[in-house]
This record gives C-alpha cells, structure tokens and sequence, in this order.
C-alpha cells in the first residue's frame, strides 16, 4: 500500500503538465491517500539465529521433532535437522519447543490501556451508532504496560479494534508487538485495515437506552443496511468520477466523506470485516448481509455460538474468533461450550481463532488453546498440538489478512518466533525467548531484553 | 452421569433418600493431604457418613472400593470472594442478587442462594465443592457478610451465613481515601468506648444493642473476619494498624501492592486472598502487581488465598490460576493449599485437608489437578458422588450428534 503515494503524486503531477494539451481541459484529478499515517518500523538490531534440536510447530499443521530453525535478515530461511550453523547464534532448543510467533485478533491494548483512568479510555467512540470515521489507531498510547506483558506471552502480532458500542465501531489497526514511542512505529507495514462492526446486545442497550436507533436487533440490522445503501451510492460515485476523468472530461470529483471512506474500503475489498457477533442467528444474517451489499462478512469475534453453524461459517469463508470458555457476562454469552474453537475447527476449509480481548489472557493464548484442545479431546476429538497452534498463528493471520507475512515458521515468511520452556499447552509453560522479524525482543533470563513502558519507569 | 460407574450411580441414587448410608474406600490414590502429612503415594481414603474416617487402614472395610489406579486425589477446591449462586447472567439485572443499593454490614445474601444456578454445575467440574461466597456493591463501605455454599447443586447446600464481614477501602472515584479510613477507625472506637461503658455501667442486657451494632461488636472480639478489599501498600498498612488497636481477625482481599509491605503482613500474621494473574498495573493503587506475588507473598510466611478475578462465571477455571501461581515460583503444596487448607482455616471451614474427622469433599483427577490436560474424574460432595456434566456439555452434546431432525430434538 505504501506504494501507492507517490506514484499518485506522479499522476498527478503529469496531469498537470499534459493537461493544456487536451481538448477537454481537466482539473488535477482528485485522489485519496489511502496510508496517511504510514509505518515507520524498522526491525530491532538482529543477527542470524539457529535454533537448534527443537520440537517445532511449525503453524501450518505440522510437527517436526529434534529439529532446527534458522533465520535471517527477518525472514525464516530453513526449518530442519542438522542446519549449518556457521556465523549464526546458537540458541539450544532442546528439552524446548518452537511455535510462530502468536498473533491476537482482537486486543485493546493501547487504546484501553492500563492503568484504566478515565483519561485512558479512547477505545470506543460511544457518541452515534455508526462511527466507521474514527481508527483506532489515532487512540493508541504505544507506552501501554500491557504491551509487555504481551510480549512475554509470545505476541508478536495483534490488532487493536475499537469497542463494540457501534453497529460500525471505526477501523482497526495490526501492529507488530515491538517498543515504541509512537503508533507508526508499532504499525504493520502493509496489513490492511479492519472494520469493526458489532452485533447484538452492545449497540441496542448503549443506544436504545438513549433513546435512539438502534434500540433492537432489527434496528441494529436496519443500521447496518441504510449504512451499506449509503456506502453503495458513493463508491458508484467516485467509481463515475474516475470513469468520467479516464475517459477525458473533466468531471466534479464527490465531496469526500470519511466515514464512507471507510465503508467503501470494505466494499473495494481493502478493508476487512471484524464483527462482534455472539449468536448464530445472528451471524447467519451478517452473511447474508455481506452478500445483499457485495461485501465479504469477515471474521466473527467471540462468537460463542460460532459451534451451532460450523458448517456455514466453512461454506461462507468466515473466520471465527473465540474464547476457550468466557461465558454468563450477557444473554449471548449464555450458550458457550467449552469445545467451541474445536467444533468450529472440524469442518473442512474452516478457519477457528482463539482471541483474547483481554490485556491479561493475552498473555497465554497457548494456555487458551490448549484448554480447547484438551477439553475437545475429552470428549471425542483428537487434536494434537500441531492443530492447536494454527488456532493462534496461521489462521489468526489468515484473519488479519497477513497470512503471506506471518503466522507459520516456512521459509520466506517473517521470523516471528517464540521459543518456549516445554509443551506450550501446559499450564507452566513459558516463553524463553521472542523474535519479531528476526530480532530477539523478549528474553526471559536477559533483562537487556525485557523492555519497559516509560509509565512504568521509576515508579516505586 | 455417563462418568459413573454403575455401582456409583446406584450409590448416588441410594444418596438422595439415605445420605452417604454407604462407605467408601478408596485405594492406590496419590493423596496430596493438604495437611502436614504431605502426599501419600498408594494410599487408601475411607469416607463413611460424610465425613474422612480412615488413612491407610490397616484393613479396609467400607460398602464401596474404588481403585484410583495411582491418580491424584485432593481435597475438594474452595473457591473464594465470588458470587455463585447469586447471579445467573452478569448483565441481566433480575438474575443478580449479590448486591444492594442499599446493603449494609448486616447483609445476608446467603438468601438469595441459589443452588440451581447453571454456573454450579460448571463449577464443580473444576474440583471446586464449596465457596465462599462475598457480597459486592451498594453505596456502603460495608458490603454486607460472607456465606458458605457446597456446590452440591442440592436446595441445603448453605452451610453457613453470617460469617466475614466485607469491607472496600482504597481509591475513590469521586472524594478521598481517607475518609473510609477514618469512618471504619471511628466506627471501631465508638463500639469499643460503648462496650466498655455498658461494662462499667454492668449492662448486661444484649437485647438493647442494634443489629449494625452487633456485628461490630464481634469484628471487635476478633469472632467475626474482617475481609478488607485494599490495593495501596497505604491502605494495607492503615489496616494492619487496625488490626493491632482492636485486635481484628483481619483478611486482607485483592492486596495487588502487598509484595512492598509483605514483611509487615507477615509479622501480623494476616492472610491475603488475591488472584495469582493480575499483573498489569490497573491504576495507581496497583503498580507492583506480578505473576510471581503469590509465590513471594507465600515464601514470606503469609497465608496465601488464590481466588478468580473478576466475573463468577469463571471461577471454574481456578485450579488454572493456581498452576499459573506453581509456573511463576509459587511452592506447590503451598499452592495446593492456597484453594484448600488455608481456606478452610481463614474461614473455619471443616474441609478442605484430607485428615480423619474432616468432611469428605475430595477429588479424584485424571492426573496433575493444575495441569490442562487434567480433568476431574470423580468428586464427592459430604461423602455423596457428584454429577459431573453441566448444561455446556448438553450443548456440546446436542451441536455433535447426527440427526435429520432438528436440534432441538435432541435431549
């Protein structure tokens, strides 16, 4: 995406230039930076590392013993038994296990961060039901403490959403889990937007007790559609107004709206669904909504019924975002099973994700997954580590849109590893050591290697 | 009930009419005892008329034996500081009854127990057999007296009310600290100035003192725990100093700043209930919250609680925490008796240690009870054998099974 600046500068520059020369004289043609507040990461100082004689995960349901993991440059180079070693650092893996680096699909770290003063609460924009205008983005304070913690739970990737008091909550941001004093310098070069929307009990309590729409599921529903309608219409305007000034004439560009920006970011396909959504019924409709509109309906969050239509979820490519066994806060957290991700995850071509939406239980999404795995197992399924991790890696990346980027431990993808003290899904496993894109940022037993927020600094 | 054995389901039958009629034995167990006993390799459990009879007899006489094949037995978890059975759905205000606008000191919410709550049976399946159950909210410092419950599902299964009393210190959204300070100070020196005047004065007649006034008086006499919900190592300090005017039966509950004040709190030799995952600094009353705390709270010498934090749905997840606790550097046995036997001692409870003469609430596990992988295999109630399926597993069930019809056909 970062690419398309300055080769829109270029267009815009040579219009200008040519544009004399035409027989219809047009005006500069009106283009909308879709990266405004571009990343500036940069990977943390690395060296190339080889992990050696580890039990690997390697996130695409695989499983290799006594093996090795060499990467470089940020990216995984071989993944095998008996790699050279040659001026790599050697970090001994066995005893140990080796997953991909975990990734959160849904966190909130950053924009309700701790401590939780009022002055921190930026996560939700609870002023009208459709607020696709605001990113979360703009709300992230990058010296969250939780960041940290994170960190050492082996999070290396995760999207910070804004909450679900909205039909349309505004966009949310993926950011790579690495210190920085600023949000661009967290922020994921190259992964797309996402879109919270959010179904259910949130909009039409937060709402309906206002006295405003929505104040029932069908309001929630008519929200959504009068949104899409809206969003329709201006896509097909610019869609015109690009046509018009293709074609030579000199048409009027549409009055630039942001809110509908966003919308038809979802409707040109750059921006993804992440909806809020507990209850089958439910989810089943914001399917069918996506298809009355041309839009494809995402990833479901939460979840808790994602188990009664598994089948659909499959068939419909959607992604779902679940808990292990959060449950009883709400009516529709009222139907959980603890076998939920598993039941999601049986059905051919599916894609089941354990999230957190939590600063604490995102600091052991393997302990989350594991619970899953265990509970499913005691009741008929055969899950082994290897499936579990997907749950938590490649799939959480498939959601994201970064699948191409990050989320299994083959080569050419980015080296995001963690490097664990035993089977990840037990109860006393720990992270020994964290990469992001090839750099350690994480070492349990080094504290040069343990970061802290400034928040954090000199409190006694 | 598909768990049980046939002679199990016949003994849990024979239960319900004629309670714990028949003994058991059970043999080859791991017994971890809570207890200075330690853990027991091969060891044989009898429980007969609700209550631990015999370890390691030297014959073993009961109606029922059960080889535990070498798996780990505990005493049943006590789950602390939650609201089972006082709230079926957190956002559905009908279903709460933990609180009160206008609850005072006196509160009883053990009234509004109920054992049919779907978060019980839930519950039980993670080792739990009883709780300790507190009030929460109302405009009052006090929030009323804690009860206890056995999670047996069963319309008798409050043991006690009226037990410790809950009281919330520490930041205010809205004035000072202070002043909760200096009202629960006042409030003690009042009651103490009065007995002491009715002593003087030779009054003896009881009936003249106010209910409030009553328990007061008990927090005084040291009969009643004083459960103090404090984060700031300040406000930990305040009250230990209270405890040492008035000579409180102190419990300090949440403690998240404790590990910078931990000697003190030892030397008063005052237990902590807290949870062993929070670890983020909340607010500024919280900045010295770590995973480790628990184990260094508890290698300091204090009696150590681990409860669930936040929302009682998820207390059946406690033995997790208290693996998380082992993880971070916390002693096992301590751990163990974090959700057993130090419960039961901070709050006079004849469970929770696996002793002759105390109750028989233990549990049978597949393996290392903290573990993930483990599950509780069977778990007794006062000697009776538990059910352990709970409505998420009929769902589960029922989302699982073929059929042509619908699901809502299958039962």
């Amino acid at each position: 995406m970062h690419k398309i600046v300055p080769s829109l500068v270029m267009a815009a520059v040579s219009v200008a230039l040519t544009g004399c020369m035409k027989s219809e004289q047009q005006d500069a043609k009106v283009t909308i930076n879709k990266n405004p507040y571009p990343s500036t990461y940069q990977v943390l100082p690395s060296q190339k590392t080889i992990i050696q004689n580890a039990t690997v995960l390697v996130g695409n349901g695989e499983r290799l013993e006594n093996t090795d993991v060499l990467f470089m440059d940020g990216k995984i180079v071989q993944v095998g038994q008996g790699l050279p070693t040659d001026g790599a650092t050697v970090v001994d893996g066995s005893e140990k296990w080796v997953t991909p680096g975990v990734i959160d699909v849904h966190s909130h770290l950053g924009v309700y961060p701790s401590p939780s003063v009022e002055s921190h609460a930026d996560g939700n924009e609870m002023t009208s039901p459709n607020t696709s205008e605001v990113w979360a983005e703009h709300s992230v304070w990058p010296q969250d403490p939780g960041f940290q913690t994170a960190r050492a739970g082996g999070v290396t990737t995760l999207q910070l959403l804004p909450g679900s008091a909205n039909l349309f909550g505004g966009r949310g941001v993926t950011l790579k889990n690495v210190p920085s004093h600023t949000m661009q310098g967290m922020k994921f070069p190259e992964a797309p937007y996402g879109l919270k929307m959010a179904c259910g009990e949130n909009p039409k309590r937060v709402y309906g007790s206002r006295k405003e729409a929505p104040g029932t599921r069908m309001g929630n529903m008519a929200g959504y559609r009068m949104a899409w309608a809206e969003a329709t219409e201006y896509k097909r305007a610019w869609e015109k107004y690009e046509a018009d000034y293709a074609a030579g004439k000199n048409p009027q560009a549409p009055t630039r709206d942001i809110e509908l920006d966003t919308l038809k970011g979802v409707l040109d396909g750059d921006i993804l669904i992440h909806n809020h959504c507990y209850k089958a019924e439910e989810m089943a409709m914001m399917i069918d909504l996506g298809k009355e509109f041309n839009y494809h309906s995402g990833t479901f969050h939460h979840a808790i019924e994602g188990y009664k239509i598994a089948d659909m979820l499959a068939e419909n490519g959607n992604c779902a975002a679940m808990w292990p066994d959060w449950w009883g806060f709400k009516m529709e957290a009222y139907d959980m099973v603890e076998e939920n991700v598993a039941i999601v995850d049986a059905v051919k071509n599916s894609c089941a994700v354990v999230h957190s939406d939590s600063g604490t239980t995102i600091q052991r999404l393997n302990q989350e997954a594991g619970k899953i795995m265990y509970r499913a197992n005691d009741n008929g399924f055969d899950l082994k580590e290897e499936d579990a991790i997907v749950w938590i890696t490649s799939n959480a990346a498939k959601s994201l849109g970064i699948d191409d980027k990050t989320g299994s431990l083959v080569k050419g993808k980015a080296a995001d590893v963690v490097l664990w003290n035993t089977n990840p899904f037990s109860v006393y496993a720990q992270a020994d050591q964290v990469f992001v894109d090839g750099a350690k940022v994480y070492d349990r037993y080094d504290e040069k290697y343990q970061a802290q927020s400034d928040f954090m600094l000199g409190q006694e | 009930m598909k768990l049980f054995k046939s002679s199990l389901i016949a003994l849990a039958l024979a239960g319900t009419t004629a309670a714990n009629a028949a003994s058991l034995a059970i043999t080859n167990a791991k017994v971890h005892t809570a207890t200075s006993a330690g853990v027991l390799e091969n060891a044989t459990v009898v429980i007969d008329n609700g209550v631990i009879t015999a370890i390691n007899p030297e014959s073993v006489a009961a109606d029922q034996t059960i080889d535990a094949q070498g798996k780990v037995l505990t005493p049943g978890f006590i789950a602390s500081m939650n609201q089972l059975g006082l709230v079926e759905v957190s956002a559905v205000a009908s279903s709460r009854d933990a609180s009160d606008k206008k609850a005072d000191i006196t509160f009883d919410a053990s009234l509004a127990f109920n054992p049919k709550s779907t978060a019980i049976p839930l519950t039980r399946k993670g080792g739990i057999t009883r709780s300790v159950v507190a009030p929460r909210g109302g405009d009052d410092m006090f929030k009323g007296q804690t009860f206890v419950a056995d999670m047996s599902g069963d319309f008798d299964s409050v043991m006690a009310a009226n037990g410790a009393v809950v009281v919330e210190l520490g930041a205010e959204s809205k004035g000072s600290r202070a002043m909760a300070l200096q009202k629960l100070s006042n409030k003690l020196e009042d009651a103490e100035k009065a007995l002491a005047k009715a002593k003087k004065d030779d009054k003896d007649d009881k009936k003249d003192v106010k209910r409030d006034a009553q328990v007061i008086n008990a927090l005084l006499a040291g009969e009643k725990p004083l459960i103090a919900h404090v984060d700031r190592a300040t406000d930990i300090l305040a009250v230990l100093a209270m405890k040492e005017r008035f000579g409180l039966n102190l419990v300090l509950a949440g403690a998240a700043d404790s590990v910078l004040v931990m000697d003190e709190i030892a030397k008063a030799n005052v237990p902590v209930v807290m949870s062993a995952m929070r670890n983020l600094p909340g607010s500024f009353d919280s900045l010295h919250t770590n995973l480790a705390n628990a184990g260094k709270l508890s290698k300091a010498g204090i009696k150590v609680i681990i409860t669930v934090d936040g929302d009682t749905h998820n207390t059946h997840l406690l033995r997790f925490t208290v693996g998380n606790a082992v993880a971070n550097g916390m002693d096992y046995d301590a751990a163990l008796a974090s959700v057993t036997a130090n419960v039961a001692d901070v709050f006079g409870l004849d469970s929770g240690k696996i002793e002759v003469g105390k109750a028989a609430d233990i549990v049978l596990w597949s393996a290392d009870p903290f573990e993930l992988s483990t599950k509780a295999k069977q778990l007794w109630i006062s000697g009776e054998a538990q059910v352990l399926e709970s409505r998420q597993d009929k769902l589960r069930d029922r989302y699982t099974t073929d059929s042509d019809m619908p699901r809502a056909y299958i039962k």
